[in-house]
């Protein structure tokens, strides 16, 4: 069997797999809820040695698919054949314990505990009643020692990045002896270094037969790790290729059925020369400071940098959430004093968080009422009564001119898919008739219609005279959509560059603090 | 229980519509389930008891609840913001003492006295609330903190006696009724036609009306929900987070002065000890209509129904000659059986 043996300690022997034979076979798979059918007669399959992905728009089965696989849903119809026997899983644990494992988009780790206890919970080595806690350190060291991640075991998970959680949570899957392991959207929140490292690791465990299942958006990254490509759409089997055999394009044209020409929109907008916001020596001690950037009328000012190099915390704070030591932000000449963010709202500010269900959204309540909840004067008389028809009127108002996909106006937004989310927090802010935008990591986890949807809004607000600032972690999203670029490192912008004469190579030296290429390094 | 067929199986996915029911259907049901229950009790102690479905047991049914009912709706918005307020059983005893102390002590008009008596319960409430948003103390914590505080100060300003004598106009709130008939007989007894409605029913109907406008109609009422549903997102959307979480914590505590009021009222003698334990009742009535501890769920119409459940079972029980303390057995296993319901309905 040709199987490394770097990790092969971790690794059940391959035994019953012939050479060739998937590792992991659906055969006409589908799944009906009530009323609705997810999958219809998706087969798909695995082999060791290889990156898999599986493509689709939000909504297009593959966390369905994922959950049937991971032994969360049992399939309405079809087979599961894994090592040549066909298998039904009745609960996550029973996949687990055959060696499939699941990475979840949204981190499943308990920040209380240590990083070795998360990797080994509800497993603990004992001795006797109690846990061997020499040997749960011991091996959760070998474990991310086999990653090559320097986490320390012992250090709290609260306390980690959400690139190292992901790499505990990796260790935690490796722990369990997975031969198939599953990665949802594993990149989102990663940055470029980060996801290299994450490569790399991939790279080791397919070295190793491990047969990954890898999900995710961002197909510009997928080249460098992924085999196979399979495309779904509606539930439905679209088609499956060699990666290289095909291109980006042929799969987004199969994820969307038609043709997308280009990812970005042409920028309509041009900055004028006034000023809308500027800001000056801002600084919060310790995590910021001497933050100074003018916006201009109608541009798309980018901010770029890695992660925690304190971009979001500067939008935060001009947008009066966080409090700050000094500088001072002034907003179309007149200089504002901003204690809360009702104080920066009124002022015409807006901040679109980048994490939208724990701060953008009131997930359980309808879309209307998220919708005017920044600008309830507007729909309420003076007596604080709201007027239910002004506010129908204009949550459909916003509904029409952004295209929201929901049943009605009443629908609780928690229901809707990340992209339509994405566009009430929009909505709500032009209801407030904000001059200026922050839209933190806009397009994490949007799908690829959803996408081009957003990037077509912004340059129209900036078309109609609002600042735009775009906080982005993609590279190519800055240099598709901004007018200028300022780069973070380590809480001070380090170079203020014009999109048209800079390239992903001089953002990235700006971002790790070298600079110009003739200053230093 | 209908409820169990209604569950969609667990899913986080974005579902498409009509895959379950909508969330407003899902309400309606289980406002029916705790109404349709409120009916089975109402039948099965009419056909048990005969003195039981009679208009004068009623009236005696809502003046019961009222206490309930008047706490629930304060602890009913409290619970939407995804606090908990324990002190309103304390709270409504000192509430009651103070009012009673004014008159007695310092020789003041009954309303005047009462109006200071409600008050305090504003004061205790406006207390709680700043140890939660500005302190930032667990919601638990500072309103077991007040609820031992008040109970405490109640207490020694009364030496721990029941205070009494206090005249009959005192007793006018508590024992007062609107469109009362009564006709004088041939032989000189009054023949009550018609008891009236009691002055405590026809407040708790009035507040109850008064807050469901405000929860479901205002501004204030949206960011009640939005606090609970969201507290970040609501603080980064502009509501005054702070301010309607204290916002809440007041009208509970002035609708616990109000309730000690009425109570002292009714026995026109106020009692330092009344109220023990209410504050679980208010919540338990909150809980049985619908009301998610975790937050952002909740309504009056549903808490109103669930103090009715708590106040019909206690008087339907009674009548049957059930001991108290399978009394406390029965409710006890209602509450667990319809939070178990709401948890069926929003598994997921």
């Amino acid at each position: 069997m040709a199987y490394s043996q770097t990790a092969g300690d971790t690794l059940r022997a391959p035994h019953g797999v012939a050479q060739g034979e998937p590792l992991l076979a659906l055969e006409n798979i589908t799944k009906e809820f009530p009323g609705v059918k997810a999958l219809q007669g998706v087969s798909f399959n695995l082999r060791r040695h290889e990156v898999h992905a599986v493509c689709g728009e939000n909504g297009a089965g593959k966390s369905t698919l994922m959950k049937i696989i991971s032994g969360v849903f049992q399939p309405t119809s079809g087979r599961i054949v894994y090592k040549g026997q066909p298998r039904q899983f009745a609960s996550p644990l029973e996949a687990e314990a055959v060696g499939i494992a699941i990475i979840h988009q949204e981190l499943n780790l308990v920040p209380h505990l240590t990083v070795a206890e998360n990797i080994y919970l509800a497993r603990e080595p004992r001795r006797g009643f109690l846990v061997d806690r020499k040997k749960l350190r011991a091996d959760a060291k070998a474990c991310l020692d086999r990653l090559g991640v320097a986490i320390d075991p012992n250090r709290l998970v609260r306390e980690l990045s959400v690139a190292q959680c992901q790499m505990v949570e990796i260790a935690k899957a490796l722990s369990l002896n997975a031969e198939v392991l599953i990665m949802d959207e594993p990149t989102s929140s990663l940055t470029e270094q980060e996801t290299r490292l994450l490569f790399k690791v991939i790279h080791d465990l397919k070295a190793a037969g491990v047969g990954i299942i890898y999900i995710s958006h961002r197909l510009d990254e997928m080249a460098e790790i992924v085999d196979r490509v399979t495309v779904l759409r509606d539930g439905r089997y679209v088609a499956t290729d060699d990666f290289a055999a095909t291109t980006v394009d042929e799969i987004v044209t199969r994820m969307v059925g038609r043709s997308l020409e280009e990812k970005f929109p042409e920028r309509t907008s041009t900055p004028s020369s006034d000023v809308v916001l500027a800001v000056k020596g801002l600084t919060r001690n310790g995590v910021f400071a001497d933050i100074d950037f003018e916006l201009k009328r109608g541009e798309i000012l980018g901010f770029a940098g890695l992660m925690g190099a304190g971009r979001t915390e500067v939008a935060r704070a001009i947008f009066g959430a966080d409090a700050i030591d000094a500088g001072t932000v002034t907003l179309e000449g007149r200089q504002l004093v901003i204690r809360s963010p009702r104080d920066a709202i009124a002022a015409g500010l807006a901040y679109l968080s980048e994490d939208r269900k724990a701060q953008g959204l009131a997930v359980k309540m309808p879309v209307d009422a998220n919708m005017t909840l920044a600008n309830m004067d507007e729909v309420s008389n003076r007596f604080g009564l709201i007027d239910f028809a002004r506010q129908a009127e204009v949550a459909k108002r916003y509904v029409d001119l952004l295209s929201i996909k929901t049943p009605t106006i009443k629908q609780p937004v928690r229901l809707l898919s990340g992209g339509n989310q994405q566009k009430i927090i929009i909505g709500k802010w032009l209801f407030r008739k904000s001059r200026v935008l922050f839209f933190d990591e806009p397009t994490r986890g949007i799908d690829v219609g959803a996408k081009f949807a957003i990037y077509k809004i912004m340059d129209e607000l900036a078309a109609e005279g609002i600042g735009v600032v775009l906080i982005s972690s993609e590279l190519p999203e800055i240099l598709g959509m901004t007018d200028r670029v300022c780069v973070f490192h380590h809480g001070r912008i380090t170079g203020v560059l014009e999109t048209s004469r800079t390239n992903q190579e001089e953002i990235m030296r700006y971002a790790s603090g070298y600079g110009r290429p003739d200053s230093r390094h | 229980m209908t409820m169990t067929v209604t569950t969609p199986p667990a899913s986080k996915t974005p579902a498409p519509s009509g895959r379950r029911l909508s969330d407003r259907q899902k309400d309606i049901i289980q406002k029916f389930a705790a109404l349709g229950s409120l009916l089975v009790l109402i039948v099965v102690f009419s056909l048990s008891t005969g003195a039981f479905f009679t208009v004068n047991n009623g009236m005696t049914i809502a003046l019961q609840v009222t206490s309930i009912a008047l706490l629930g709706i304060g602890a009913t918005c409290v619970i939407i913001t995804g606090g908990i307020d324990l002190s309103v059983g304390s709270v409504l005893a000192l509430a009651g003492v103070v009012a009673a102390l004014a008159v007695k002590e310092l020789g003041m008009p009954v309303p005047v006295a009462m109006m200071i008596g409600i008050l305090t319960g504003s004061l205790c409430g406006l207390v709680n609330g700043v140890l939660v948003t500005k302190m930032r103390l667990p919601p638990f914590i500072a309103t077991l903190g007040m609820m031992l505080i008040a109970r405490g100060v109640a207490l020694q300003i009364t030496g721990a006696r029941a205070v009494s004598g206090l005249g009959e106009s005192f007793g006018e709130l508590g024992n007062g009724a609107l469109f009362r008939i009564v006709n004088i007989g041939d032989d000189g007894f009054p023949n009550v036609v018609f008891p009236g409605i009691p002055y405590p029913v026809v407040l708790m109907v009035v507040i109850a009306l008064a807050v469901s406008l405000m929860l479901n109609r205002s501004v204030l009422g949206r960011h009640i929900y939005a606090v609970g549903s969201n507290a970040e997102a609501a603080r980064l959307s502009g509501v005054n987070v702070s301010g309607v979480t204290c916002f809440t914590y007041i009208l509970s505590g002035s609708l616990a002065g109000l309730t000690g009021c009425v109570l002292m009222s009714r026995l026109v003698t106020a009692q330092p000890n009344e109220g023990v334990m209410y504050e679980l009742d208010a919540i338990a009535s909150a809980v049985i209509g619908g009301t998610s501890l975790i937050g952002g769920v909740g309504t009056i119409s549903g808490t109103f129904i669930g103090s009715f459940v708590i106040g019909i079972l206690r008087n339907g029980l009674n009548m049957n000659g059930v001991s108290a303390f399978t009394q406390q057995i029965i409710i006890g296993l209602v509450i667990l059986l319809t939070v178990w319901i709401d948890q069926l309905r929003n598994r997921r």
